[in-house]
């Protein structure tokens, strides 16, 4: 299989008052042209900004600040190579060091994203027709004219109105771009897409502003589609169907999807390769018999056992100690940052571990990897001091899994001013 | 063990829209949403009950409902054989005491000016129970119990993770000693790895001082975990009640089915699992559907006796036919898609509709019925479609109201054992009607 992006060594941090958060950490992994990645954490494991980090959709104060995303398309390294040979590698194009221009013309026709509440993703004034037929038309634009890939906020609210009765015709959409959205909005499944479209956001249930919302990241026949917590807000048989819908659309449409969540479940139902993150960090890669049935960090063992199996009651369950720690640079311990919640913690583990490799494609950044755990080099008590359940500190884990896209940013409120 | 401790009995809250007093001058017809529709079941001493259903079946208000945090509009509860709603004074107070509530939000459950000693003991000092330095000591007690240290009594709220502000509302409903703890998705709000922290130290505790827990979640895999019986709600109503083995192993009702086979599986043969995912959203508890609730969105809708279709063939005509009778279908948009604005070409209407809708083939006469249906739609004869669709494929589950019978893992499904009233409603509607015509192509 071909890839389609590789990403390697992608940092992205926020610099806030409180100091500087590592939300990712040199985070390297690779989509297959065609397949599903699963990327599964706990909130503030930095998932949700890796997903916004690959779209180019990180906001200030937070910054990519190191790395190289390889983007696999033919027509654009050659439309790049005159101008930027650097970028160029082969068929792959480093998104990083492309213009900001045409970063933003690569979003909706080559990457797309959809969002965990749809609820709130929607504008709440806007029929949802309308708001998939900009989308639509936005790309149908740009196709025409190249240059022209600026996208077009709507006004609402009084001034709309005052505008509208002005200026009667001023629709930014065309009945072309309707009539791609009836088009989409049926093959996401919604029973009379052309009477739904005229309908607002408020008339839709809860799966079927998703299945909207997919609708609408679709309009651009993207070749990857970031997926962040799509199915978090739905209740579970809703969640059955868009996950039916997301495996279908992916095979039929040749997509590539980057499927965010922190249920391990729905990861285990979609995903091919899966990524697991902790405290910023790739902390396990591979496919998904090697993370799920042969996982060799901790961490992944830990996450596993916390989960309660629905077929296979067991008597208790075996949790990770502790708390998720907070990702302000300077209370980063320059070690494993999971060595004070693992129980397999060895005097190796003082050091920061860099990737091994267990198996073909499987990489695993613990010691373990490379050897057994062995209780005479346990580290001593003490010797690993960090947030823990019992010491009480804040911020860290205090972030429900509801909030990816926010949380890292609100674990820096609560954060303790550092020092530097 | 076996002692009902807490008994509910036809318990109903509603709530009322158009109720103002404008309203009733001018004769509005108040409207009763059915958050929780007539539920009876009793929590027995010792165990947890564990209560599932999706967003918005009315758990959540069933909870605070039994608990008198909201006044009930009908029906019963009994804590220890005292009626909980008929309680006042020094018996309600007695009834406080020994039923306490840990809620969901670890963030706005707790005040975030008190500290953590002042939220634990805020219970102690509202029931007059020991001195102020008493009532300090057991809450560094309740802090060791719950897994926290007693030298954070004095911090605030924001100064504790998720979990441990879970831990706090938990030390809070212990406070006072109680015999039963209304749990109320104790943990929907936590981390994985957080979240079985908490599950442990419930199911410690509980075994520590023989609490009776009443554990309201969605996650199915929790509740397979903590509790000893699980109720199924959907709509307000409990669909199947029984030990937790059962309910999970032997499902009876299409829901709970449904329900069981939709939660994805951390496992690595979940991509091959077939999961027949059921249809549609739950209908609003404004406007809930006759007869059955769940039927709108049921995988075995009962056919009429006269009827002998494809299961799946019965289910498209059905969904079909909701969307008639809704109004779902508009008649003008479909006109303008056919491309046929002077409405001359009826089969073309008829076809691409009929293309549309169903993706099963049909037996002859049903498709018949379909398409004379469907140019009563051309036509714009809404009416008159819904009627010619509803002489044939109405289904008993929307003229009979299941029934959850008593007994031990009793399941509100007409497929299943159901009371004799129910049973003979049932039998007199078929006897009601005789078999209809059979549609346009054998008139």
């Amino acid at each position: 299989m071909t890839d389609l992006l590789r990403v390697r060594d992608l940092s992205t941090r926020f610099f806030t008052e409180e100091g500087q958060i590592n939300a990712v950490e040199n985070v390297s992994f690779t989509v297959e042209a065609g397949s599903v990645l699963g990327v599964v954490g706990e909130s503030g494991s930095g998932k949700s900004v890796t997903g916004l980090s690959l779209i180019d959709l990180v906001e200030s104060p937070g910054r990519i600040t190191s790395g190289e995303i390889w983007y696999n398309n033919a027509d654009l390294a050659e439309r790049v190579d005159g101008d930027r040979p650097e970028a160029v590698d082969g068929d792959f194009v480093d998104l990083r060091r492309l213009s900001e221009a045409e970063r933003r013309s690569l979003r909706g026709s080559a990457f797309s994203m959809i969002f965990q509440d749809p609820m709130s993703s929607f504008n709440p004034s806007i029929t949802v027709g309308e708001q998939i037929a900009e989308a639509a038309e936005v790309q149908r634009r740009a196709s025409a004219n190249p240059r022209s890939t600026r996208s077009r906020t709507q006004g609402y609210g009084l001034g709309k109105l005052l505008l509208d009765g002005v200026l009667p015709d001023r629709s930014y959409t065309s009945a072309e771009s309707w009539d791609r959205a009836v088009e989409l909005l049926e093959r996401v499944g919604i029973p009379d897409p052309a009477e739904r479209a005229e309908e607002y956001p408020h008339q839709f249930s809860g799966g079927m502003l998703q299945r909207a919302m997919i609708a609408q990241a679709l309009a651009g026949d993207p070749d990857l589609l970031v997926a962040d917590e799509p199915t978090t807000a739905l209740d579970v048989t809703i969640q059955a169907q868009i996950l039916d819908l997301l495996a279908d659309l992916q095979e039929t449409m040749e997509m590539s999807v980057v499927l965010i969540t922190h249920n391990l479940g729905v990861i285990a139902r979609v995903a091919d390769r899966v990524s697991v993150m902790y405290a910023g960090e790739v902390v396990e890669r591979g496919t998904l018999e090697d993370v799920f049935d042969d996982p060799v960090h901790p961490y992944t063992k830990g996450l596993l056992g916390s989960v309660p199996d629905i077929d296979r009651p067991g008597e208790r369950l075996e949790p990770i100690a502790g708390n998720v720690p907070d990702l302000v640079d300077a209370n980063m311990p320059d070690r494993c940052y999971f060595a004070d919640r693992c129980p397999k913690a060895m005097t190796d583990c003082l050091t920061r571990p860099p990737e091994y490799d267990v198996s073909e494609g499987h990489r695993a950044r613990c010691v373990l990897a490379e050897r057994e755990y062995s209780e005479a080099d346990a580290v001593p008590e003490g010797r690993l001091s960090g947030p823990t359940d019992d010491a009480g500190t804040p911020g860290g884990g205090s972030v429900g899994p509801g909030e990816s896209g926010a949380s890292d940013r609100s674990s820096e409120t609560d954060a303790e001013v550092s020092d530097d | 063990m076996t002692d009902p401790l807490v008994t509910v009995d036809g318990l109903e809250k509603y709530y009322y829209e158009n109720d103002t007093l404008l309203d009733r001058l001018t004769g509005a017809e108040r409207e009763a949403v059915r958050a929780v529709d007539g539920v009876s079941f009793e929590v027995r001493e010792g165990e947890t009950l564990g209560v599932v259903g999706e967003s918005g079946c009315g758990k959540s208000t069933l909870a605070e409902t039994l608990m008198r945090l909201r006044e009930p509009t009908g029906g019963s509860v009994t804590f220890d054989g005292d009626p909980v709603y008929e309680l006042s004074g020094d018996d309600m107070d007695a009834f406080r005491r020994r039923a306490q509530v840990m809620f969901q939000d670890p963030f706005s459950s707790l005040d975030p000016r008190m500290t953590a000693g002042e939220i634990i003991t805020e219970p102690l000092a509202i029931h007059g129970v020991g001195t102020g330095a008493e009532r300090r000591e057991r809450a560094e007690t309740l802090l060791e119990e719950v897994g926290l240290s007693a030298d954070q009594i004095d911090r605030y709220p924001h100064e504790f993770s998720g979990g441990q502000r879970q831990r706090i509302g938990f030390a809070r409903a212990l406070a006072i000693d109680p015999e039963f703890v209304v749990l109320d998705e104790p943990v929907s709000a936590l981390d994985v790895s957080v979240q079985a922290q908490v599950l442990n130290l419930l199911a410690d505790m509980q075994a520590e001082r023989d609490l009776t827990y009443l554990f309201i979640a969605h996650d199915l895999s929790v509740v397979r975990h903590i509790s000893d019986r699980v109720a199924v709600m959907y709509l307000g109503e409990i669909v199947e009640i029984g030990p937790t083995e059962e309910i999970f192993e032997d499902p009876q009702h299409p829901y709970t089915k449904a329900l069981l086979e939709s939660v994805p599986r951390a496992d690595t043969d979940e991509r091959d699992r077939v999961v027949e995912t059921i249809r549609g959203d739950v209908p609003s508890p404004r406007d809930p559907p006759s007869g059955c609730s769940f039927r709108t969105r049921c995988p075995e809708l009962i056919q009429p006796p006269w009827l002998d279709a494809p299961q799946a063939a019965f289910r498209e005509i059905s969904e079909f036919r909701t969307r008639i009778e809704n109004g779902d279908i508009d008649v003008d948009t479909r006109w303008e898609q056919v491309g046929d604005p002077d409405r001359e070409d009826r089969a073309a209407f008829v076809d691409s509709l009929y293309a549309e809708a169903f993706d099963e083939d049909l037996p002859d006469d049903d498709e018949g019925t379909v398409r004379e249906a469907i140019r009563a739609l051309a036509d714009g004869d809404r009416e008159a479609a819904a009627a010619t669709l509803r002489e044939r494929y109405r289904s008993p589950c929307e003229a009979v109201d299941p029934a959850l019978p008593a007994g031990e893992h009793p399941s509100a499904c007409l497929l299943n054992e159901q009371p004799d009233d129910v049973e003979a409603a049932r039998e007199e509607w078929e006897a009601d009607r005789d078999a209809p015509g059979v549609g346009a192509s054998s008139r």
